[in-house]
């Protein structure tokens, strides 16, 4: 794989894939098609370092990290976690790892038990695996709560008589609890307001700095993820379609998707904002259980060339170092130009890059 | 749509094949000895394995199970009465009618004073009509059938004497030996037990209609419909209630298939010898073929109007067609 | 100067909750200028949609009550009869909603949905309702908008939907459009493609637009004037530039500090200490003082009036702290803005 392999990966995801089939029939269920939700994403992740995950809804983020975690079965592929293959892992034998990956989820206020109170919340996760005492797991539960930045004392209340960012912090301790190694978050802070979410952000880099977390942060927020990620990958349509340093992608973003992504997003300066030319995307992210053939993006990228982009569909490879795009037209300057067309010597074929 | 008929009717058949084989075996397990019963109390043994045999009791479970679906299907036929000997078929056809009439005309009353009760105190919540509509739908959930039956046939029938207190009359072939027949008499016996059968489930409606309209007089397509300046009139009529009935017509419909098979205290109460009362009577005979054949005919009524409810439901909210 | 189109004075509403009073809007003046776009800016519970459904008339009304004054083109709409608010609904002043997925009747097809907005207001034939509606579609740019009309809102996407919104919104060629939170529940490139929609829009059609949003981003991008509110009152005012170029209040440097940017790294974003108070019981004094890092001890007993501090007339916030100060804070963050801008 191109994803540079060094052997200190905590995770490797490898071609994963989730189909879900698509069934027509009146008795007999024959499957018409599939929606590809996930379809073939490789990475791998660096003890220590924030993978950022960023696409629309719909792109596959979410399934992504639920196949990863086995919460679905992927339809193929390989997820490694500390060099073991987890994949063909039984429930049972699932069970001693899940304490290493734990989730905070997108809404605190779904996501939390309205009937138990947060000492229980926090600490069901150590029950579960049997470890320590009633009174050591309430001094841990205590010790949590006061690390994300609560009043250990609130110990017996329940999740309603907390706001939604203190919530949100419930779950991070949840999430913390076992001294797990990697934490997905997916979509932590989209549902809180600004000045709150700016206090979830700085918890989650305190806390990845204190004890050395891993994180596969999932949002659509493009800032978001800028702020909190050390690599950041892009999805479009169950693929990745680029994969890069965070300053990298965001400075020289080389496939079309992100670049107008990027410059879809307003910028909090009226002068910056307005002066820039943003590419706005005709048209929506189309149908997923006929998406469209080769580079999925073609019908709606600005690059689009006929015979070339409907036709083969690009790898995700190397452009530069730590820097994978999956197109064969990538952005040569940024910002881009909404009329330019690739010139004729970027014509060439650029895959044997890779 | 055509494809999402098949699919209900194919659905509808699992269920019928479900049922029947499910109340073919409760029946089968009852332990009690119909060929014994068949053959009289003052029989010998021997005769009684003569019956058993006639019966075919004495066959294995699956084929009698066989033998009793096929009737059912190609002959239409639910067996015979091993009391009577008559034609389960024609028992329920003569119960069947006055069931319906109950139900009917008890569902055609529920739906007029709770459909208007329930918008009402929907729209004037806390006002003196929703909270007198509450009062009511307490006294109407909990109240027993039977009770409301009698203090109703006694005040209205017996004291007032308003209407008759029991029995039924016939609308189209009225038999020679009748006493009463004909619309106006078959209506002036039914007032009683369906009223008292809609005073009873009216109750769960007005509630239920109640919930639906607030539901959605908070939905956010009713504040686009103020938001475009319609006044609150056609807010209710084009937004708010065709969306709020939605749910009222499948209650309607799995309610008249339920009730189909089981309003038996008013029934017993008003002396009307519908299907509640056959059954009544042929458990007590354990003549277990025309028990089958409530039950049986029950659960085909259910599935029928759930079906009927489907499309219907299918033909109102727009989301569904595609599916 | 011209008559103002809405001019909002002193504006109070409350509910009545279970709790206890809630006093949602406590104080909001505010005037918009006719194709003028306003932009109000503020966390949940600052008070911004309600202001808004104030002045369309839309609370409901066993539960709040509003005082103050609601001047659209010199009338009165919080007295205006109901009849006379009916008129006015959707006609001269329309709404767009923030979630496009649940603002639309599933069981009508959109075509009725349009064109009940004519029919609702003007005595034309329903012929003529349903053209206006199939025009309003193709300004809009829903593709093979002839077939679509007759769709119903299930079979359309989430910004497709909010397209259609639009359209019901500018069907009747309003003065003015409220616009709440309009972008908030699509994805970016939908966002970007509805903010560019609305912005061509409103220059062909010329009506005055309130903004509503949480997104700072959006605000600079679409506004001309901005007003910050926080705890159900306004606390900073002004023209866009100087709102952005020059903040001078605490909450509004928290709101810009905290936020994560495209165009810059922070490494630790500067964070708004606590929540937003409940309005049940807000603070004493100036709301935002539990929160302030610059809370003096007259803060907590008096509450600052919105007053011009700088040299720009038009920009007027509402806080104790000295002129300099601010200005020098205000100049301290651009310019940290600035440099994490060019790095």
């Amino acid at each position: 794989m191109s994803t540079a392999q060094t052997g200190n990966e905590l995770l490797v995801v490898e071609g994963l894939k989730k189909h879900f089939p698509v069934t027509r029939g009146i008795i007999f269920q024959k499957e018409i098609a599939t929606v590809k939700a996930v379809d073939g994403v490789s990475f791998a992740l660096r003890e220590g370092e924030t993978l950022g995950i960023v696409g629309e809804s719909g792109c596959g983020k979410s399934t992504l990290v639920r196949c990863i975690l086995k919460l679905l079965e992927p339809t193929a592929g390989r997820v490694l976690f500390q060099g073991e293959d987890i994949t063909g892992l039984s429930r049972r034998e699932m069970r001693p790892l899940r304490r290493n990956m734990m989730m905070v989820f997108q809404d605190p206020y779904a996501s939390l038990n309205a009937r138990k109170r947060v000492g229980f919340i926090i600490g069901e996760a150590l029950e579960l695996h049997r470890i320590g005492t009633p009174a050591e797991r309430r001094r841990r539960v205590q010790e949590l709560l006061e690390v994300v930045g609560l009043n250990p004392e609130h110990y017996n209340r329940f999740p309603h008589e907390f706001s939604g960012g203190q919530r949100q912090r419930i779950g991070v301790a949840r999430a913390l609890a076992v001294n797990p190694k990697l934490i997905f978050c997916d979509e932590p802070v989209s549902a809180l307001d600004v000045s709150v979410q700016a206090q979830i952000l700085n918890l989650l880099k305190d806390l990845q700095r204190e004890f050395g977390l891993t994180y596969v942060f999932i949002a659509h927020d493009l800032n978001v993820v800028r702020h909190i990620s050390d690599r950041v990958m892009v999805m479009y349509l169950g693929k990745a379609v680029e994969l890069a340093v965070r300053d990298e992608l965001y400075a020289q973003p080389k496939h079309p998707y992100t670049g107008a992504l990027l410059s879809a997003v307003p910028i909090p300066s009226p002068d910056t904002g307005r002066a820039r030319k943003s590419v706005v995307l005709e048209g929506d992210v189309p149908n997923p259980i006929n998406p469209p053939a080769a580079c999925n993006f073609h019908p709606r990228c600005p690059r689009f060339q006929a015979g070339r982009c409907d036709v083969d569909t690009p790898p995700l490879a190397p452009i530069l170092d730590d820097h994978l795009v999956a197109c064969h037209y990538p952005l040569e300057r940024w910002p881009m130009d909404i009329a330019e067309q690739p010139a004729a010597a970027a014509a060439q074929p650029v895959e044997s890059a890779g | 749509m055509l494809r999402y008929l098949i699919r209900r009717l194919l659905w509808a058949l699992v269920l019928f094949i479900a049922v029947t084989f499910v109340t073919y075996v409760i029946f089968f397990l009852v332990p009690a000895n119909p060929a014994r019963l068949a053959a009289g109390q003052s029989a010998t043994p021997e005769r009684v394995e003569e019956v058993k045999h006639f019966l075919g009791l004495d066959r294995p479970f699956y084929v009698q199970y066989g033998k009793f679906l096929k009737r059912l299907v190609l002959e239409g036929s639910l067996g015979q009465s091993f009391v009577t000997r008559r034609s389960v078929n024609e028992e329920i056809l003569r119960a069947a009618p006055i069931t319906a009439s109950l139900v009917f005309g008890a569902m055609v009353l529920v739906l007029s004073i709770a459909i208007p009760l329930g918008i009402f105190s929907a729209l004037r919540p806390r006002s003196l009509l929703d909270r007198a509509a509450m009062i009511y739908v307490l006294i109407g959930i909990s109240l027993p059938s039977f009770w409301i039956g009698l203090v109703l046939s006694y005040v209205v029938g017996f004291k007032l004497g308003l209407t008759p207190i029991a029995g039924y009359c016939e609308v189209f072939s009225v038999p020679e030996a009748a006493i009463c027949g004909g619309l106006w008499d078959w209506a002036y016996h039914m007032i009683l037990p369906c009223l008292t059968l809609a005073i009873v489930v009216a109750g769960t409606y007005v509630r239920f209609v109640r919930a639906e309209v607030m539901d959605t007089l908070s939905m956010d397509y009713v504040r686009t419909a103020r938001a475009k300046g319609a006044p609150e009139p056609t807010v209710i009529r084009s937004h708010v209630l065709r969306n709020a009935m939605l749910p009222v017509v499948t209650m309607v419909g799995m309610d008249i298939g339920l009730l189909l098979g089981g309003a038996i205290f008013i029934e017993t109460v008003f002396g009307l010898n519908g299907l509640g009362g056959t059954a009544i009577e042929s458990i007590g005979r354990f003549d277990l073929p025309v028990l089958q054949g409530v039950v049986i005919f029950g659960a085909i009524a259910i599935i029928a109007f759930s079906l009927v409810v489907d499309l219907l439901y299918a033909w109102i909210d727009p989301r569904i067609r595609l599916t | 100067m011209s008559e103002p189109l809405l001019d909002v004075r002193d504006l109070r509403t409350e509910f009545s909750t279970d709790d206890g009073i809630v006093r949602a809007v406590d104080g909001v003046s505010f005037t918009i200028e006719p194709g003028q776009v306003l932009g109000i800016v503020g966390e949940s519970g600052s008070g911004k949609s309600v202001t808004c459904l104030t002045v369309m008339g839309l609370n409901d009304a066993k539960f709040a009550t509003s005082t103050g004054e609601v001047l659209f083109r010199g009338e009165d709409l919080l007295k205006a009869p109901g009849a006379r608010l009916r008129e006015i609904r959707g006609n001269e002043i329309a709404m767009i909603f923030q979630d496009p997925m649940t603002s639309l009747n599933p069981v009508h097809k959109i075509g009725r949905q349009l064109a009940e907005a004519v029919l609702l207001h003007e005595d034309v034939p329903r012929k003529q309702a349903y053209a206006r509606a199939l025009e309003l579609l193709k300004a809009v740019g829903i593709p093979r908008a002839e077939r679509r009309i007759d769709d119903y809102p299930h079979q359309f996407s989430g910004g497709m939907r909010q397209r259609v919104m639009i359209a019901m919104a500018l069907i009747n060629n309003p003065d003015l459009i409220i616009a709440d939170e309009p972008t908030t529940a699509l994805d970016v490139t939908t966002q970007a493609q509805i903010l560019a929609l609305l912005k061509r829009l409103q220059e062909d059609f010329g009506s005055a637009v309130i903004m509503i949003t949480h997104d700072l981003g959006v605000v600079a991008e679409t506004a001309d004037e901005v007003i910050v509110m926080y705890a159900a009152r306004i606390v900073e005012r002004g023209h866009v530039r100087s709102i952005f170029n020059e903040p001078r209040h605490p909450y509004s440097w928290g709101l810009m500090g905290s936020l994560p940017r495209l165009d810059m790294n922070v490494e630790r974003l500067y964070q708004i200490p606590g929540q937003p108070p409940s309005l049940l019981n807000p603070p004493a004094g100036c709301r935002f003082h539990p929160r302030c890092a610059y809370a003096m001890p007259i803060c907590r007993e008096q509450d600052p009036a919105l007053a011009v501090t700088g040299t720009d007339p038009s920009h007027e916030e509402a806080c104790h702290l000295d002129a300099e100060t601010k200005a020098r804070r205000a100049a301290e963050l651009v310019s940290s803005l600035m440099t994490g801008a060019s790095t």
